[in-house]
């Protein structure tokens, strides 16, 4: 039996843990700060950038989560991510901004059905086959490029791209709104955790002040991780989708098509990457062939952090944001702080494994066996 | 034979768990050098726990475990091996890419992988065992009936006085069980060894063991020499009430046909397969494990990509594909609850919900229908929201029952639903069948346990090796008669059907 109310077992350690981890990271960001007589760290325009920068890899990171939620692996987003902006730069120049990002986009998807066909009807496992189109993939982009830089030329075509990527969003009023309607929702129906992120984003908004803007890619991933937590929490997909990872062989004789939810994993999860490394292409209007290489292990890292299964069957995209949201305010934090780049990689890669520890103790503790 | 002092006995035994689940309250066992002992329980009476205790895997919040006289405490499966009480679960934990020798040898002391002397005390007590697999051959390629005699040698190596065998027949066919009854005789007449035999197959206790102690709530509720004992007796004990086994009742059956099976085949063991049945009828498949049963169900659900043939629901053919199955309005209650049937994680109300179909979900709904089910149907949880994969078989068996109470349903298939299942459970599931079957719901029926197919079916189907070979009218038909037609001693009565 589980002893505590739900009530109290969502705000306990292993559930609501993430986001208590990213807190007392940023206050001890602060305090370091002022300690130091530097700006201050939780300045809007410093959290502001911690967002921004945390997007990209974000965007990714959501779809990631529904990808290992159905018990498969994707190594393969960041070589991905990489090709979609090295056809949306090669193709703007000629075609025109949207329909190179369409470009884009099909060729990230037709990745994400190659990826998933070859893992459910041939059945190779997941990560060999995604190991092996993180390295071809990165190869074509080396291909693509003939191995050097691209940039778009067309200076009318490099506005929209701009545009798409760093347009400052006011974000006060929006939160100001969503705030009061979850707040109002929560009185209806008498339910605290709507009541809780209400006033979170109530207060958020009058932390950082009427002023508040921040770049696209935040409401791109804001939008997205909205998305898929709908999908995921109140729809018949994402029970689907779970279920799928949870007992494939039940969900299958339970009438659920098991490899067409995981291919359909996989192309979102090739598109996400592709929509990130288009922002990343507009960021610049230009792509080297390097770009974004090694991300698919931080993308897999914030899952992780944000205490999704890789067993399959278990996984909140909201926390897995939160778990991007602290690797991006640790580096954030190194680099505005000088606290020595050099430590970086030593407290990013204890920080993984001691929220693994939490969350697998805790799962032990609650008598599961994973 | 049977020696005056116990080998092993436990006294008074309490285990209470850390979560405050009290598993056991009081319950003693003695165990004699040289006898068999047959321990029976509901689901949830406690064995689970008891064997647990015995096999040191976990310790008793109260009580003792007096080993040759002396008082011991085991905190470790180890010290419980090392003192020679050696358990075999239903699962045996073997790695399947060493071979059977390498197994048997895993804890073996030494530094020497291939090690001449092992090998020879290896040989000896597999022949004690009447050489019951090859010792090289890999255990991945061993039947599970090899599989666990390879487990028995490994304890009888470890030098072992007593064997505790947690429900060791209950995935095994007719002949496999024989040979382990064989074992499980010589191990306690020739060499002395005391027994532990766990099981919910009644007939077998009565004929295998000495004695029987049977566990209910916690409680030990019986000691008693086997001979004074008959199935009634037991199962009366066990339930803690008296359980009729289910009556025979005539029941009516529609006329018009509802599913209309078509020369279904499939590589995976199934020989063409036609027939027909009718809405409001229960169609009982008879057979042994292995003839073909399981694979006939998967065929007519789509769940066998393999298979061949043609199934009609209401005369329209069914694409062979599950999820156009369900739509069809067939419904598959799978033998292997576990790895089949529920989704572990998912709550009560979520596995219930799972085949439904549309985008949103509305809790309200789910959680209604949840709390319906577990309502009608007994099943014993507070709440729709707990995890499947904490309750107990029974109770989850009746959860993938209600997962396909809905009025899109047309065709129940069950595959052995009653397995492992303690007798009061057992007796609300076959109960909830008729009752869907005289709604009109057309019901196909796989049991081990023919007096069951005999209480429940309309017509019974005989199985052999992949094919339909006769066709039984229960009301003229024994236990027996099914018993001698299954395992294909007796030649086919009434013919194949058309």
């Amino acid at each position: 039996m589980i002893a505590s109310s739900p009530w109290r077992q969502s705000l306990g350690l292993r559930q609501a843990g993430v986001f208590y981890a990213l807190l007392v990271l940023l206050g001890i960001l602060a305090a370091l700060a002022a300690s130091r007589g530097l700006p201050p760290y939780l300045a809007p325009s410093n959290l502001g950038n911690i967002a921004y920068q945390a997007s990209l890899v974000g965007i990714m990171a959501v779809a990631m989560t529904v990808m290992l939620i159905t018990g498969a692996f994707d190594l393969s987003v960041a070589s991905v991510a990489a090709l979609a902006a090295a056809v949306l730069v090669g193709l703007a120049g000629q075609i025109g901004f949207v329909p190179a990002l369409g470009c884009a986009l099909c060729t990230a998807a037709m990745v994400g059905i190659f990826n998933g066909v070859i893992v459910e009807l041939v059945g190779i496992n997941a990560f060999i086959v995604t190991l092996g189109t993180l390295t071809a993939v990165r190869g074509l982009v080396l291909v693509v490029t003939d191995g050097r830089s691209l940039m778009v030329e067309d200076p009318q075509v490099l506005a929209q791209m701009l545009a798409f990527e760093s347009t400052r969003v006011p974000l006060f009023w929006a939160l100001l709104v969503l705030g009061a309607v979850a707040l109002g929702l929560a009185t209806l129906r008498r339910a605290w955790g709507i009541a809780l992120a209400g006033a979170a984003l109530l207060g958020l908004a009058a932390v950082l002040g009427r002023g508040f803007t921040v770049a696209a890619p935040v409401v791109y991933l804001i939008a997205f991780t909205a998305a898929a937590w709908f999908v995921m929490e109140r729809t018949v997909m994402g029970r689907r989708l779970q279920a799928v990872g949870g007992n494939a062989e039940a969900a299958r004789l339970s009438g659920i098509d098991v490899r067409a939810y995981r291919i359909g994993a996989f192309v979102l999860s090739s598109l996400a990457a592709g929509f990130a490394g288009c922002l990343f292409g507009c960021r610049l209007g230009a792509i080297n062939p390097t770009a974004m290489q090694g991300a698919e292990l931080t993308v897999i890292a914030a899952a992780i952090l944000g205490g999704t299964s890789l067993y399959g069957g278990a996984g909140s995209v909201i926390k897995t944001v939160a778990g991007a949201l602290i690797l991006f305010t640790l580096t954030n934090g190194f680099n505005i702080l000088n606290l020595g780049a050099n430590y970086q990689g030593i407290i990013e890669g204890a920080v993984i494994i001691i929220a693994a520890a939490i969350y697998t103790l805790g799962n032990r503790k609650r008598g599961e066996t994973r | 034979m049977v020696s005056a002092s116990p080998l092993l006995a436990l006294r008074h035994i309490a285990k209470r768990y850390p979560n405050g689940t009290q598993a056991l309250v009081d319950a003693s066992l003695e165990i004699h050098a040289g006898a068999v002992h047959g321990l029976l329980g509901a689901n949830g009476a406690g064995k689970s726990t008891l064997i647990a205790i015995l096999s040191g895997a976990t310790a008793a919040t109260q009580g003792e475990i007096v080993w040759q006289g002396q008082p011991v405490r085991w905190r470790r499966p180890a010290d419980a091996r090392r003192s020679g009480v050696s358990t075999l679960y239903q699962h045996i934990p073997l790695v399947p890419t060493l071979s059977a020798l390498e197994n048997i040898l895993l804890d073996a002391p030494g530094w020497q992988r291939h090690d001449r002397d092992q090998r020879a005390r290896a040989r000896a007590v597999v022949a004690q065992l009447g050489d019951p697999f090859a010792l090289d051959a890999l255990v991945a390629h061993l039947p599970i009936s090899a599989r666990q005699m390879v487990g028995i040698a490994q304890s009888l190596l470890g030098g072992a006085q007593v064997l505790v065998m947690d429900e060791p027949t209950a995935s095994l066919g007719a002949s496999d069980r024989a040979a382990v009854y064989d074992v499980v005789r010589r191990l306690a007449y020739q060499e002395g060894k005391a027994i532990v035999f766990v099981s919910h197959f009644l007939d077998e206790i009565l004929a295998l063991t000495d004695h029987v102690t049977i566990l209910r709530d916690g409680c030990d509720v019986l000691h008693r020499a086997t001979g004074d004992l008959d199935e009634a007796s037991l199962a009366a004990t066990i339930s803690g009430r008296d359980v009729a086994m289910l009556a025979r009742r005539q029941r009516q059956v529609g006329t018009e046909v509802r599913l209309a099976v078509r020369d279904l085949a499939s590589p995976a063991g199934l020989s063409p397969t036609t027939f027909d049945l009718r809405a409001g009828e229960i169609l009982g498949i008879a057979g042994m494990l292995g003839a073909g049963r399981s694979e006939l169900l998967h065929a007519v659900f789509g769940a066998d990509p393999q298979a061949r043939g043609q199934v009609l629901v209401d005369g329209v053919p069914v694409v062979a594909e599950t999820g156009a199955a369900v739509a069809a309005g067939l419904a598959l209650v799978p033998e292997d609850r576990k790895r089949q049937g529920f989704v572990a994680g998912f709550s009560i109300a979520d596995n219930i919900a799972l085949p439904g179909t549309g985008w949103r979900i509305d809790r309200a709904a789910e959680r209604q229908r949840a709390d319906h089910a577990i309502a009608t149907l007994g099943i014993k949880a507070d709440d729709a929201q707990r995890p499947v994969g904490t309750l107990s078989g029974g109770n989850a068996q009746k959860v993938v029952l209600a997962k396909w109470l809905t009025p899109q349903t047309r065709v129940l298939l069950l595959d052995e639903p009653t397995a492992g299942i303690d007798i009061g459970a057992r007796i609300d599931i076959l109960e909830q069948v008729r009752r869907l079957a005289d709604q009109g719901l057309a019901v196909v029926l796989v049991s081990s346990d023919f007096a069951e197919l005999l209480a429940l079916s309309d017509r019974i189907l005989v199985m052999r090796d992949g094919a339909v070979v006769a066709c039984a009218d229960p009301a003229r038909t024994s236990e027996i008669d099914l018993t001698l037609l299954a395992s294909g001693t007796a030649p086919p009565c009434d013919g194949a059907p058309a």
